[in-house]
């Protein structure tokens, strides 16, 4: 396949299928057009991966640009985007039966979905900081109707305050890669190339540093804002909370990511252009206040989304705090949790979501004892939490044992302490919470839960790729090493 | 055009945009704060277009007329025709902080724009980089208002706000950012504008007004 | 999880034979991974086993498998442990109701029990580590249809997690000083490194792994996960699982760190002081069964943690010999707690098939109805009090003999902390007398004083068996503990800093250099034959004199008949141990003395109830939980719902940026 198609195709694929949700009248059409759409995602990773591994650059566009970075998040998407459309047919198919979704409702749903695919790869793949910008806002104006699908006073109220929040922080974002440009036009980079990746980390040290300064800091706030970071963390439960569950999957499993990812690309700039520490400072910072925040709403959570939702924000806090260290370790270690925790909460997720559709609630005390109810979900459900706790054999144990080592190589082991002693606590919660839906006490006789072939599927799919990729996971290591050189690591 | 004639068109352009967002913060009708945002707009999109008059530039001149035509018709009428449906009762803002309070941070705001954004934008292209901290002084309004006021709306009045500062800042300091960022970005917020205002009537229906004190059912 | 098939209709007899099936299959699971262990053991211990490196294994680390004479000994006692265990398991599980999953966890707890002295590299080490955590949790939550259960599963896992993560810690510092992943290669390096990191390693490993090994103030967990485990996994936990920390802590601490100031030595040897201590006061006046053995697990490792403070303290002052000595006494000890306390829980666990009982207060007379778990367990608490037939006397022994042989003006410190050791050996030996005279006497001899005591039944011979195997190894390493020598041996020529000679476990056990020396196997022959004398005696010349029987009301001082309920309850028993460790206990009593209607002096009945929680747990944890509960509700009430409050909260990000900016 040639260079250029394999670039364009994450992003061309998903809006094709965009448009046959929109245009098809077969439900089955739109359905296998929306999986294959991201299985074809999925295939052009693998195959930019595989290319990249010999490090050379698949295609330098102007505009879409290949690192190994771009290859393993675009492989990282499509996965989780596969896991999250399989399970949508599901869930749309559910709501279908019961005639809560009308079909007009259920194609904007997938081209929607679709949509949203699309902003992300295009968000990776973009060499251009502009470029980036639009493919993020891009995502926030895909998902706003998504977390609205449900047309309830709670999930408007979510919307709201998902657009509001985001489109704020975002805003600051595009500020700060106004004043980025502004700096570089003044170092004499020509107007042309002033926003491109490259060249700006080329002649980083050419740009003003108090300029830069404000403008990194705007971007790492404002690009922060769709990984949860604090401060605008806000709108992160009650969007995910509120969401239809394969769209929170989606979210919260890999949105999350590429917004750390994009973070990533701006602190390796901030690196080139200011020396280590002002990012590193400022990362450590922004991490462990939402390690902390995070921490504690899940302290005594309530409702089970919520949970697994403030469990994303402790994750994308821990990151931040390995992001700041910037060693291979910890970036590898970053990339490798990126993935797994991408599994875990799909999975997770949407066995939420297919509980929430046969208990009608997601509040942890009325779900007690679903072990007794539905065991396969029971079982799914307690492998996720297991894989989120950071346990072996599931790959998030290694990818947290690498982050902690690359902290250690960075002299920075208090602020890793620190974090450590906070995911105690917040895995504890989690232990906590995840007991008490396994095996608590019934709140009433349930009848027995079967699990949808859907959830089936992505349950076992998922639980198996976690096991395989902590337990045999090893040749993923050159991969890993490139993406964390082309992330700046030290 | 002579140096002296564009700097001062550029300063009452950047004049224009200030005084607009100070009435913006004084008037509580939402119509005429759309109105307002349409002079803003104008304003704004007519930096570029002196720009590309006096450097001869029809490349600037196009992103003059670009900007006139998204900032000063399309956004203000989006916002307005989602006035149209409400009742009269619901086109005031009735905010947190009382006028005279709201107009003495705005000139604190103007002030703290003025200090600390000074220093930063230097050096640029043309002399109208003295005024590039009118951009940032509408940021911070904008960000005052967004915390602020309770219509719904008001709201979407107040990002768009801040997105002319951005905006502002970009065009006096520099000749703007590329054409495909501009075009994006202006694209997103045009389908920010469209999808606020889809919800803000769904939030009417659902909530029976569009006061954001209602929302406050999800909560910890 | 439920046992049943997913379709509740299928015929309750398949669904039984298919859980037993599946307990046997676990069973036989668990004991093949023991002798698998032990096999591995004898290895490790004769030539050392690996190094071997699977570089695709386990991503951005690799595994790495190689284990010395130190690792083998712990995977010889976490085997045999394991193989008798197992067996036991398949008969106690086939008429209960443990979940598959719970049933499966068993041998995989064990598999990730031997790991550990496997692993060859810290990051395997740490998964090793937290395998383990995860198994037994699994395997705690058998029965967690009761909420005792979930809330002990709560705690087990915060706590083991916050003791994982000061081994992270510890290890990530090591390795980033030490630049390498391999401990034999840290154990080369660990001399370069600086003295504030050998420090924070030490300190916070030895907080790790003492947590694991149920030293104080990290041991809350232990009584509360012990009681609630089914006893096969309680047995696993409390001999083979505690052990690992004291894998770790000779590994890490002693071995890779090769040694340190004289501080740590103190802190080693306080830590080991007050676990005993605190430890057996609580054993004494536990009135549930497994609770008492848990805390006793605690006092015993205290005990070992003692031992090896006391070694680490007299190599500093260069007593070579000693502190051989002392380091013999604390593997010793380890090897023999694993014996007793691996049949004392399965003891308990029989008593708890027969009966359903665990509260000392409630049981009793199973002596005659359960005559070989009675003998069996008799033979674990002999263990467990160090008394001469007992299989925690040697290691006792030859800790009060390193303790008590130093030189005088050897140092200050050497003079003030020996005879304090020294002390509380002898108080924890006599409370543990006590503890163990308690947990056997009430609830074997005597009366049943309960109904479902009267009921009880011996169990089944496969149940039997595996407890006769332990006892036995029991009396082995009582009366010659010769058979440990060999690995003793090489082990101690591993550790650095022990080229003093090696005591001699023969028939007599002789110590080098000091006058001390005692044969545990001729002192048993002697009291067994010193006590078959007495017996053949008294029945010898007695015999004319033996008076006629004859059948007759015992006197009872005219209140009527007795009864079951006038004996001494364990409560009674040791009341005065908690009035005289009042302060230490801090037990909750509550007098309630009710009248008869008619008349205030009158009383119709007194009400006593005592209850003594753990005074770590109630006094240090609970109050920091509160503290964490009351930071989370302040940080719940800021995050209202207010989308002006958010927004504000995100406008606080551009002052930031602003002000970084200058």
């Amino acid at each position: 396949m040639s260079g250029a198609l394999l670039v364009t195709l994450p992003v061309a694929a998903p809006v094709a299928a965009a448009v046959v949700a929109v245009v098809a009248p077969w439900p089955r059409a739109r359905s296998a057009s929306g999986v294959a759409a991201s299985l074809a995602v999925l295939a052009c990773g693998v195959a930019l991966a595989a290319g990249n591994e010999v490090g050379r650059t698949v295609a330098d566009d102007h505009l879409l640009r290949v690192d190994a970075a771009a290859a393993f998040m675009v492989t990282v998407i499509g996965a989780i985007g596969t896991l999250a459309t399989v399970a949508g047919v599901g869930y749309l198919r559910t709501e279908g039966a019961r005639d809560a979704t009308a079909t007009r409702d259920a194609r904007r749903y997938e081209a929607l979905v679709q949509v949203f695919l699309a902003a992300m790869t295009l968000s990776v793949l973009a060499g251009n900081l502009g470029v980036v910008w639009v493919a993020i806002e891009a995502t926030t104006i895909s998902t706003a109707f998504l977390v609205g699908h449900r047309r309830t006073r709670s999930s408007l109220e979510a919307t709201w305050k998902y657009v509001v929040i985001c489109s704020f922080g975002i805003t600051l974002a595009f500020f700060g890669v106004v004043l980025l440009y502004l700096a570089a036009t003044q170092a004499g980079i020509p107007p042309a190339q002033a926003l491109d990746l490259g060249t700006l980390s080329a002649h980083a040290a050419r740009l003003d540093p108090a300029l830069t300064r404000l403008a990194v800091g705007l971007m790492l706030a404002g690009f922060g804002t769709k990984a949860g970071l604090v401060p605008f963390h806000t709108w992160l439960a009650d969007a995910h909370g509120q969401a239809p569950a394969p769209v929170s999957a989606l979210m919260s499993g890999v949105l999350l990511s590429v917004a750390l990812v994009v973070v990533l690309r701006v602190r390796s700039l901030a690196d080139a252009a200011l020396g280590p520490g002002f990012a590193r400072d400022w990362l450590l910072a922004t991490g462990l206040a939402t390690l902390l925040v995070a921490v504690s709403l899940l302290v005594a959570q309530r409702d089970l989304k919520r949970l697994l939702a403030y469990s994303s924000l402790e994750q994308m806090g821990l990151l931040a705090v390995a992001a700041a260290s910037g060693t291979r370790l910890a970036i590898e270690g970053i990339l490798l949790v990126v993935a797994a925790h991408g599994l875990a909460k799909a999975l997770l997720f949407v066995t939420a979501g297919e509980l929430q559709h046969a208990e009608g609630t997601t509040s942890i005390s009325d779900l007690a004892g679903v072990a007794s109810r539905a065991p396969a979900l029971a079982g799914a459900l307690a492998a996720g939490l297991v894989a989120l706790v950071g346990l072996p054999p599931f790959a998030l144990f290694a990818g947290e044992i690498a982050i902690a080592r690359g902290m250690a190589d960075a002299h920075l082991a208090t602020a890793l302490a620190a974090a450590l002693v906070l995911l105690v606590v917040g895995s504890g919660s989690l232990v906590s919470h995840g007991v008490t839906v396994l095996f608590g006490r019934p709140a009433r006789e349930g009848r027995r839960v079967r699990a949808s072939p859907a959830t089936a599927v992505v349950a076992v799919t998922g639980v198996t790729v976690l096991l395989v990729l902590g337990v045999v996971g090893g040749p993923l290591a050159h991969l890993l090493a490139a993406a964390a050189t082309s992330l700046g690591a030290r | 055009m002579s140096a002296g004639t564009y700097a001062s068109l550029v300063d009452l352009a950047a004049g224009l945009l200030l005084l607009s967002a100070v009435l913006v913060v004084w008037r509580r009708d939402l119509r005429a704060a759309t109105r307002l945002l349409a002079v803003q707009g104008a304003a704004l999109g007519a930096i570029p277009v002196l720009a590309g008059i006096r450097a001869r530039d029809a490349h600037l001149l196009v992103v003059g007329a670009a900007v006139i035509a998204l900032r000063a018709v399309v956004f203000p009428r989006l916002v307005a025709a989602r006035l149209r449906g409400a009742p009269s009762h619901d086109r005031e803002g009735a905010p947190v902080v009382n006028t005279a309070t709201s107009l003495l941070v705005t000139a604190l705001l103007v002030t703290a724009a003025y200090a600390l954004g000074g220093s930063l934008v230097h050096a640029g292209p043309s002399s109208s980089a003295r005024a590039a901290p009118v951009g940032f002084a509408l940021v911070l309004v904008g960000v005052f208002l967004l915390a602020t006021r309770r219509h719904a709306l008001s709201q979407v009045v107040a990002l768009l706000l801040l997105d002319n500062g951005i905006d502002a800042v970009a065009f006096l300091a520099s000749h703007g950012v590329p054409p495909v960022v501009e075009l994006g970005a202006s694209l997103d917020v045009l389908l920010a504008i469209v999808i606020l205002g889809v919800l803000a009537g769904r939030m009417h229906e659902k909530f029976g007004g569009t006061d954001l004190d209602d929302l406050r059912e999800l909560h910890e | 999880m439920s046992a049943g098939a997913p379709d509740a209709r299928d015929a309750p007899a398949t669904s039984g034979r298919r859980h037993e099936r599946a307990a046997l299959a676990a069973g036989i699971a668990t004991s093949l991974l023991g002798a698998a262990g032990v096999a591995l053991g004898v290895v490790a211990v004769a030539s050392g086993v690996g190094p071997v490196r699977v570089g695709g294994a386990l991503p951005l680390a690799g595994v790495t498998l190689a284990a010395g004479a130190t690792g083998g000994l712990f995977l010889l006692l976490t085997g045999a442990v394991a193989v008798a265990v197992g067996a036991y398991s398949a008969g106690y599980e086939r008429h209960g109701s443990t979940g598959p999953a719970q049933l499966a966890a068993v041998p995989f707890f064990v598999a990730a029990m031997l790991l550990v002295p496997l692993a060859g590299s810290a990051t395997t080490f740490l998964a090793a580590w937290e395998l383990m955590a995860l198994a037994s949790l699994v395997a705690i939550l058998a029965d967690h249809a009761r909420a005792a259960v979930r809330d002990a599963a709560r705690w087990y896992a915060v706590m083991t997690h916050l003791g994982f993560v000061a081994i992270l810690l510890a290890f990530v510092v090591l390795g980033a000083a030490g630049h390498a992943d391999a401990l034999a290669v840290l154990e080369r390096r660990a001399g370069s490194l600086s003295s504030s990191s050998r420090d924070v390693v030490f300190l916070l490993s030895f907080l790790g792994f003492g947590a694991k090994a149920g030293l104080v103030p990290l041991h809350v967990w232990l009584p509360r996960a012990h009681p609630e485990a089914p006893s096969p996994v309680s047995a696993l936990m409390s001999a083979a699982m505690v052990a690992t920390g004291v894998y770790g802590i000779v590994r890490i601490d002693v071995e890779v760190l090769g040694g340190g100031p004289r501080w740590w030595a103190l802190v080693v040897v306080l830590a080991g002081a007050t676990s005993a201590l605190f430890g057996v006061i609580q054993a004494s006046v536990s009135t549930d069964l497994k609770r008492l053995l848990a805390y006793s697990t605690t006092e015993n490792m205290g005990l070992v943690t003692l031992a090896l403070g006391s070694s680490m303290l007299l190599a500093d002052y260069g007593e070579r010999s000693l502190a051989t000595v002392a380091l013999v006494a604390a593997l010793v000890h380890v090897v023999a707690h694993a014996a007793f306390k691996s049949l004392a829980f399965l003891g308990a666990g029989a008593v708890l098939f027969a009966t359903g009982l665990r509260d000392l207060d409630l049981l009793g007379g199973l002596a005659t109805r359960m005559p070989a778990t009675t003998g069996l367990f008799f033979v674990a608490a002999l263990g467990a009090s160090g008394l001469p037939l007992g299989a925690g006397f040697v290691g006792e022994w030859l800790l009060v003999q390193s303790l008590i042989h130093s030189r005088p003006g050897t140092g200050t410190l050497l003079a003030l902390v020996m005879p304090v050791a020294v002390g509380v050996v002898a108080l924890t030996t006599g409370l543990g007398v006590a503890a163990m005279v308690k947990a056997s006497g009430i609830a074997f001899l005597a009366r049943p004083r309960s109904a479902e005591a009267a009921r009880a039944h011996e169990v089944p011979a496969a149940m039997v068996a595996p407890m006769a195997t332990l006892a036995a190894a029991s009396a082995v390493l009582a009366v010659a503990p010769s058979a440990l020598a060999p690995a003793l041996g090489r082990l101690a020529r591993e550790l650095p800093g022990h080229p003093g000679s090696f005591p001699q476990l023969g028939l007599l056990l002789r110590l080098p250099g000091v006058a001390g020396s005692v044969s545990p196997g001729l002192l048993a022959v002697g009291v067994v034959a010193a006590s078959g004398g007495v017996v053949a005696l008294r029945a010898l010349v007695g015999r004319s004199r033996r008076p006629r029987g004859t059948r007759a009301p015992l006197w009872s001082g005219g209140a009527g008949a007795l009864t079951e309920r006038m004996q001494y309850t364990a409560t009674s028993f040791a009341e005065p141990l908690q009035r005289v460790f009042d302060d230490v206990l801090r037990p909750d009593v509550d007098v309630e003395v009710g009248h008869v209607e008619e008349s205030r002096y009158l009383v119709e009945r007194v009400r006593y109830r005592s209850r003594i929680g753990d005074v770590v747990e109630e006094r240090v944890f609970s109050r920091v939980l509160d503290g964490v509960h009351a930071w989370a509700s302040l940080v719940r009430r800021v995050h209202n719902g207010s989308v002006h409050r958010y927004l504000a909260i995100g406008a606080l990000a551009l002052v930031a940026a602003v002000a970084v900016a200058r």
